[in-house]
């Protein structure tokens, strides 16, 4: 009798600490999190410092400006390029030798055969 | 239910400087460099990004610029409520935080329209309260964008949105933030 007892005793507090264990690998967090947060990334950005020009980087030197007027014309390449000039005729149209062709449509990869 | 949002934000707005209802209960500090600026509570079941100083760049300007820290508030498990602070570096009072604004609504809302501007005082600050109403990503939203004057030339942009369809309770939690908001100097 004792000894059933001491058996079940043993069974239940071993059942329940395998139970607590177990549980303890499950996270307790709920929700959705951090994911895409459109609104905390536009409020990173900004155009103020462009027009109000506040020395907050003090390390860069200021852009230089772009070269007025337009850009140079480009050089003539030293190669000139070919002309256009009509495509070669092509040879007559002759019966083509009998040729394997790979099967229209493979078994995609990564895929087990089937048994054969 | 926008005119209602509406009406319950400019009513809640009244009620500032008074205390809110006590559903933001776990203080946080914005600092700078080290210096406490202000503080403000997060409500209950709201998750805070604290973000921190650093450098972005256009990629199409190849254009490197420094962004304060951004604070982000947003309710656990809904993205329909959300609430940011900054400090920007360099904007000192009032009209430069405005202009401030100006350069960072066309990226929060698109369309936005402004539905009324109020001058108020948050935590016993001098503050501008702009209203408005936009669109952001094909769904309504009302934003409310608040300038607080901190003192030795620093000011506090927040930034309240509550897109079309949020639980009218966020009111209550946006107005607890901003009813708990205190400056640290």
């Amino acid at each position: 009798m004792t000894r059933k007892l001491i058996k079940r005793a043993v069974l239940a507090l071993g059942l329940g600490a395998a139970s607590l264990t177990l549980s303890a690998c499950d996270g307790v967090t709920v929700g959705v999190g951090y994911g895409y947060d459109p609104f905390y990334d536009s409020m990173l950005w900004n155009d103020y410092y462009h027009d109000v020009n506040v020395d907050i980087d003090i390390d860069r030197p200021d852009r230089p400006r772009p070269p007025d007027g337009r850009p140079p014309a480009r050089p003539v390449p030293p190669i000139a390029k070919p002309p256009n000039r009509p495509p070669v005729s092509r040879p007559p149209n002759r019966p083509r030798p009998p040729v394997a062709r790979p099967p229209v449509a493979r078994p995609p990869i990564h895929r087990p055969a089937g048994r054969r | 239910m926008r005119i209602q949002f509406i009406s319950a934000l400019a009513i809640c707005v009244a009620f500032w400087t008074g205390g809110g209802p006590a559903s933001a209960d776990t203080p946080v500090t914005y600092t700078d460099n080290g210096r406490a600026l202000f503080s403000f509570s997060v409500p209950d079941f709201w998750a805070l990004r604290t973000g921190g100083p650093r450098e972005i760049e256009d990629t199409e300007l190849g254009d490197p610029r420094a962004v304060a820290r951004v604070m982000g508030l947003r309710p656990v498990t809904d993205d329909s409520a959300w609430m940011g602070f900054v400090s920007p570096v360099g904007v000192a009072s009032i009209d430069d935080g405005l202009r401030y604004l100006q350069d960072i609504d066309k990226f929060l809302v698109k369309d936005p329209t402004v539905t009324g501007t109020s001058t108020t005082r948050i935590g016993g600050l001098p503050a501008r309260v702009i209203r408005g109403t936009g669109m952001r990503e094909r769904r309504g939203v009302n934003f409310t964008a608040t300038v607080i004057d901190l003192p030795n030339g620093r000011v506090a942009v927040a930034v309240a949105i509550l897109r079309d369809g949020a639980d009218p309770a966020y009111v209550d939690d946006l107005n607890a933030v901003f009813a708990s908001f205190r400056s640290l100097q």
